[in-house]
């Protein structure tokens, strides 16, 4: 088939489309920094979806269950052998992302004889600093985006364009506490589930506003066959490893 | 050359083809290769007892009122050779246990660190913390793997654990002391345990401590703990040249941790010099 460029382009383009109509109705994640470290938060339907990598780095990701699966354990295997191998210190998001998971997305994406990996990958890494707090996206073509104050991944881009938007203008205050940061991810929550539920053209239009009450709607109903699930780099936390997962209690206190 | 070399380039693409693990940690880093045991050329099996190879000496544990307290004194000898004066023979695992070594410190420290990132990998990749069981399961693992080195007499180790279990009732004592042979089978130890060459000193007076003390070695508050600790690694210093007392001119002291509910604590070398000065009040040399 690569000897025929064309259909090898029209086969890549139905992968794509088909990656993207398994991807529509997940569940999103939101990524934040606040002033003791960064939060993944998210609404579960019975499955975990955020992961500690290692000491300083966390994941999560929209997508198929078994290939979230498998590449959390790529990655995971791969970061506990350099920890191992040299020293835990040298374990970074960087180099895992661009030596490992960028291009097995990427080949696994491109190989179209071969099952796609339906996935977008969302992972945060704690600095030493507070500059240095890094969220990396991949999506399931092998692409990356990077960022250092917040992030999201949703269903579709246009998904993720309108929590983004959402984000711009509610996250002003950049140095939140834990209970703000944790309201800020279920609001950013809110309007990547409402734009998802909508059909595709709905959400590429410019009616995407929707209020606190309406958000508060959102959030409970999600709640209902749900929970909402989050997990935190901290750098209050004694010892190398920064992760953990808020406790239902923790995250009950910090909901309106 | 063995097939050791290839390990940094299997890291980079043999990982890919992701293989589950089950949580065994040792069981990833054979599939990359990494060398867990030492291949010795014969000649020194032969002559593997003339070889001087550093060795630590003198660890206790007790269990006091808030857990277990664990304390090992800092020389490391080659021979009649002090080469180390500093050596830490009391190594955090997780945030709830510690190994206390005596033996052979090279083998010794890759045991407690396969040990950390075991457990570590173990959480990471089975989204839970191994089990008390479990822990104690993959020590013994490591250390029956090791009884060739061991009967060389050159990588020998007898590890002391010590933790806080977590799913003891509120009003118990969840601080547990595990003591280990060289073939890997362990024993818990109920209210003390001591190892390395200056520990037979001092195993009876723990004993005697323990029962027929003013107050037990259990109901003992960290004050009183770590200054009898102090004092019964002094009496090892006192008997066993390769053990290590207190320091006064470079201010060396022993490492103390803690294991209690709350986590390891280290107790800080100037709560050490105070509790010192309590458990020498005639000012001799210690």
């Amino acid at each position: 088939m690569r000897d025929e460029p064309y259909r090898w382009i029209e086969a890549i383009h139905d992968r794509r489309d088909y990656i993207e109509d398994q991807l529509r109705g997940g569940s999103p994640v939101v990524g934040l920094t606040y002033n003791e470290g960064m939060v993944l938060l998210t609404i579960g339907r019975g499955q975990r979806k955020i992961f500690e990598v290692h000491d300083r780095i966390a994941l999560s990701a929209i997508g198929h269950p078994a290939d979230i699966e498998r590449l959390r354990m790529l990655v995971t295997d791969t970061a506990s052998v350099q920890g191992f191998q040299n020293a835990t210190e040298d374990v970074n998001l960087h180099r895992l992302t661009n030596f490992v998971l960028a291009h097995t997305f990427k080949q696994a994406f491109e190989s179209i004889v071969g099952e796609a990996y339906i996935i977008k990958m969302l992972l945060a890494e704690l600095g030493g600093t507070y500059e240095k707090n890094r969220f990396t996206c991949i999506n399931y073509d092998g692409n990356v985006r990077t960022d250092t104050t917040s992030t999201v991944i949703g269903g579709t881009e246009a998904i993720e364009t309108g929590m983004q938007s959402y984000l711009a203008t509610a996250a002003t205050d950049t140095d939140r506490d834990l209970t703000a940061t944790l309201q800020l991810g279920l609001e950013t929550w809110a309007v990547g589930k409402e734009l998802s539920s909508r059909e595709p053209e709905d959400t590429e239009s410019e009616e995407t506003q929707i209020d606190t009450t309406q958000m508060h709607e959102i959030i409970g109903v999600a709640r209902e066959d749900g929970e909402i699930e989050a997990g935190v780099l901290e750098t209050t936390q004694r010892g190398a490893g920064k992760f953990r997962l808020l406790t239902s209690q923790e995250i009950e206190d910090a909901l309106p | 050359m063995s097939d050791n070399g290839n390990f940094l380039n299997r890291m980079g693409a043999g990982l890919q083809e992701v293989v589950n693990h089950k949580g065994d940690f040792l069981n990833l880093l054979k599939h990359v290769n990494y060398p867990l045991k030492i291949d010795l050329p014969s000649e020194t099996t032969q002559h593997g007892v003339d070889v001087e190879i550093a060795h630590s000496t003198t660890v206790v544990v007790v269990r006091y009122r808030d857990g277990v307290m664990i304390a090992g004194d800092r020389r490391a000898t080659a021979g009649t050779s002090v080469i180390y004066d500093r050596a830490e023979k009391v190594l955090q695992i997780d945030k709830h246990s510690v190994l206390a070594i005596s033996g052979s410190p090279a083998i010794a420290y890759e045991i407690a660190r396969v040990l950390e990132h075991s457990f570590q990998y173990f959480r990471r990749s089975q989204l839970q913390e191994l089990s008390l069981e479990g822990k104690l399961r993959m020590l013994s693992r490591l250390i029956r793997d090791n009884l060739p080195m061991a009967l060389q007499g050159i990588g020998g180790v007898i590890p002391i654990f010590a933790l806080y279990d977590l799913g003891a009732a509120d009003d118990e004592n969840g601080g547990k002391i595990f003591f280990y042979d060289a073939l890997g089978a362990h024993f818990e130890n109920v209210n003390f345990a001591t190892t390395g060459s200056g520990s037979i000193w001092i195993r009876g007076v723990l004993r005697y401590l323990s029962l027929f003390g003013d107050t037990p070695l259990p109901e003992m508050d960290e004050r009183q703990a770590t200054i009898t600790i102090l004092r019964l690694l002094d009496t090892a210093s006192e008997y066993d040249a390769a053990t290590s007392g207190y320091n006064a001119r470079a201010q060396i002291f022993p490492n103390v941790k803690t294991v209690t509910s709350a986590g390891v604590e280290t107790i800080s070398d100037d709560d050490l010099a105070a509790y010192y000065a309590e458990a020498q009040p005639s000012g001799e040399t210690v």
